[in-house]
């Protein structure tokens, strides 16, 4: 991908962002405001967790336990230690972040499914101390006093979701950052002779992930005033993440906004007409992602921009066509 | 005589009850090529793997320019100036060409902008160029061992470790990679090299090691060694009597 495509791309994402600043000026319908609200949310979600799943090539199924982090400390603190609002998620990110480095030490060790499941049982821990805890009002969950202001929290999930955005693009797309990170994914071994520290290059990966996650988580649990442990730690936000990356294409920017719109529309349509036959959805949703991971591999936008990347994206060791030295017929075979 | 740019002392390499390396010691001059050389199964790849910082010795010590580097992680060593390449290739398969060289280049020019720069220079001297854009994993054996050698050169290392970097080649391959690595030396850079093709160690070492069963069993010239009888032994096995 040259710069100047590059570029364009972002021109293209500040665009939808100055349109979708404008949303709540022509959308006065509060459900629909709050759909678009949300909607938001799953984009930074899938965002921050594709950091970790696309770039870095480690399934997070604890990206969960930073939205709750967040949401929880964003509670805490201001209803436990009055303090404002922003100052109270700012430090939900702080929090995440800590956790981040925690947890990230021991378990970024492991690789493949040993890593999916060290974080899976990281956050279904949190979860539980949670449950139990007394300050976090263990399964009753944490109220918050309401703030009555549906386009604040608008802007406050685009705000954070945006700058995710391009504080991502920056990162992962423009710094050497990003390349480093598909370089421990491609090869941990190969990239050490260049000169790469996995292990850090890894946790960095995972504190970027879990900053907006948290930040997000904040402004959610003021959003909807009321967080119990099941909705801010159990395990819908990494799955849903999950989906969302998956279908859209990993390892992009763009894949996991496309994939969190269509996968977010689709629960949303769901719910509001066929909420009769709630038990469809998750097969659906699961035969979405089975088949998206055997028909698309690239995500639903790969499949549209396969043919744009012709030769690339040819997988194993064939030679598509002689370079200058020309394919000898017998170096495969040696 | 200058100062070695490395030195191995009495480097042994044990795995459990195995010792792969056996008290290995050898010098390497700036700016020379050693051929390390010896039956399969004799220890030269666990040896480069010490070396570089894959495996920590059991017992010995390495010097880099001067500084014990024994244990010291392959990163670590990859910022002193050592780069190696891979037995089996390891290339960055779903990156492109140039962004495997490009990674290679941040170690020196951590700008993006200068680092391609770099790769450029880089991909033009191993002749891998007209592919910049596509995927490693669409190269041909031939172009990923040259993509090897230029990721470990994109290091701009002082020491290269080059593991069986013309195995598998044909011909006119053989002779580019030869040159490449001759000019390579030309240009300042110590070498050691493992390779089974005779032709070649012989062609461009200007010393040899010969290991068998983890031990260094001859040193010196080419030609000398070529007729040490332990050394046809080890290859040959014993004469019949």
């Amino acid at each position: 991908m040259t710069p100047v495509t590059q570029d364009k791309r972002l021109l293209g994402a500040a665009l939808v962002c100055a349109a979708l600043f404008c949303v709540p000026a022509v959308m006065h319908d509060t459900f629909f405001l709050r759909v678009a609200t949300e909607a938001v949310m799953w984009i930074g979600l899938a965002l921050s967790f594709d950091v970790l799943a696309g770039y870095t090539g480690y399934l997070n199924f604890g990206h969960s336990a930073f939205f709750g982090i967040g949401a929880y400390t964003t509670a805490l603190l201001m209803m436990k230690g009055h303090w404002p609002f922003p100052l109270a998620v700012l430090a939900g990110a702080v929090a995440a972040a800590v956790g981040a480095l925690v947890i990230g030490v021991p378990t970024l060790r492991l690789r493949g499914a040993y890593f999916a499941i060290a974080t899976w049982a990281l956050a279904r821990a949190i979860q539980q101390l949670a449950l139990v805890s007394t300050f976090t009002g263990g399964p009753d969950g944490m109220r918050l006093t309401a703030y009555l202001n549906p386009q604040y929290f608008y802007y406050a999930m685009l705000g954070v979701t945006g700058a995710t955005f391009f504080a991502l693009w920056f990162l992962l797309e423009r710094a050497p950052f990003g390349l480093k990170l598909k370089a421990v994914r491609e090869d941990q071994e190969s990239a050490k002779a260049l000169g790469l520290n996995p292990t850090r290059l890894k946790i960095q990966a995972l504190v970027l992930s879990a900053i907006p996650t948290a930040l997000l988580g904040g402004v959610f649990a003021y959003w909807v005033t009321f967080i119990d442990p099941g909705s801010t730690l159990g395990d819908l936000v990494s799955d849903q993440a999950l989906v969302m990356v998956v279908f859209g294409g990993m390892g992009t920017l763009i894949g996991p906004v496309v994939g969190a719109v269509l996968i977010f529309a689709f629960k949303t349509l769901f719910w509001a007409y066929l909420s009769a036959y709630e038990v469809l959805y998750i097969i659906i949703l699961g035969a979405v992602i089975a088949l998206s991971v055997v028909f698309l591999p690239n995500g639903a936008l790969g499949m549209v921009f396969r043919r744009k990347r012709a030769p690339a994206a040819t997988p194993g060791g064939d030679a598509p066509e002689g370079g200058l030295d020309g394919p000898d017929p017998l170096e495969e075979e040696a | 005589m200058t100062e070695p740019i490395l030195k191995v002392e009495g480097l042994s390499k044990v795995f459990g009850g195995l010792t792969a390396v056996n008290e290995v010691s050898f010098d390497l001059a700036p700016g020379e090529i050693v051929g390390l050389i010896g039956p399969n199964g004799a220890g030269k790849t666990t040896l480069f793997n010490v070396i570089s910082g894959y495996y920590a010795p059991t017992r010995g010590k390495v010097i880099f320019q001067g500084r014990d580097v024994s244990g010291k992680p392959p990163y670590a060593l990859a910022r002193r100036g050592i780069g190696r390449t891979f037995q089996v290739v390891k290339p960055f398969a779903g990156l492109s060409v140039l962004e495997n060289i490009i990674i290679a280049s941040f170690l020196k020019h951590p700008r993006r902008a200068h680092a391609e720069a770099q790769a450029w220079k880089v991909l033009e001297v191993t002749g891998l160029a007209d592919r910049a854009h596509h995927a490693a994993a669409s190269l041909t054996l031939a172009g990923r061992k040259r993509l090897e050698i230029g990721k470990a050169l994109a290091l701009e290392p002082s020491f290269l470790l080059l593991d069986e970097v013309v195995a598998g080649l044909n011909p006119t391959e053989t002779d580019r990679t030869m040159e490449l690595i001759l000019r390579l030396r030309d240009s300042g850079i110590s070498i050691l090299i493992v390779e089974h093709i005779m032709r070649v160690i012989m062609g461009i070492s200007d010393r040899l090691v010969v290991l068998n069963f983890g031990q260094k069993i001859a040193e010196g010239a080419p030609a000398e060694v070529a007729r040490n009888p332990s050394v046809v032994q080890a290859y040959l096995g014993k004469e019949a009597e």
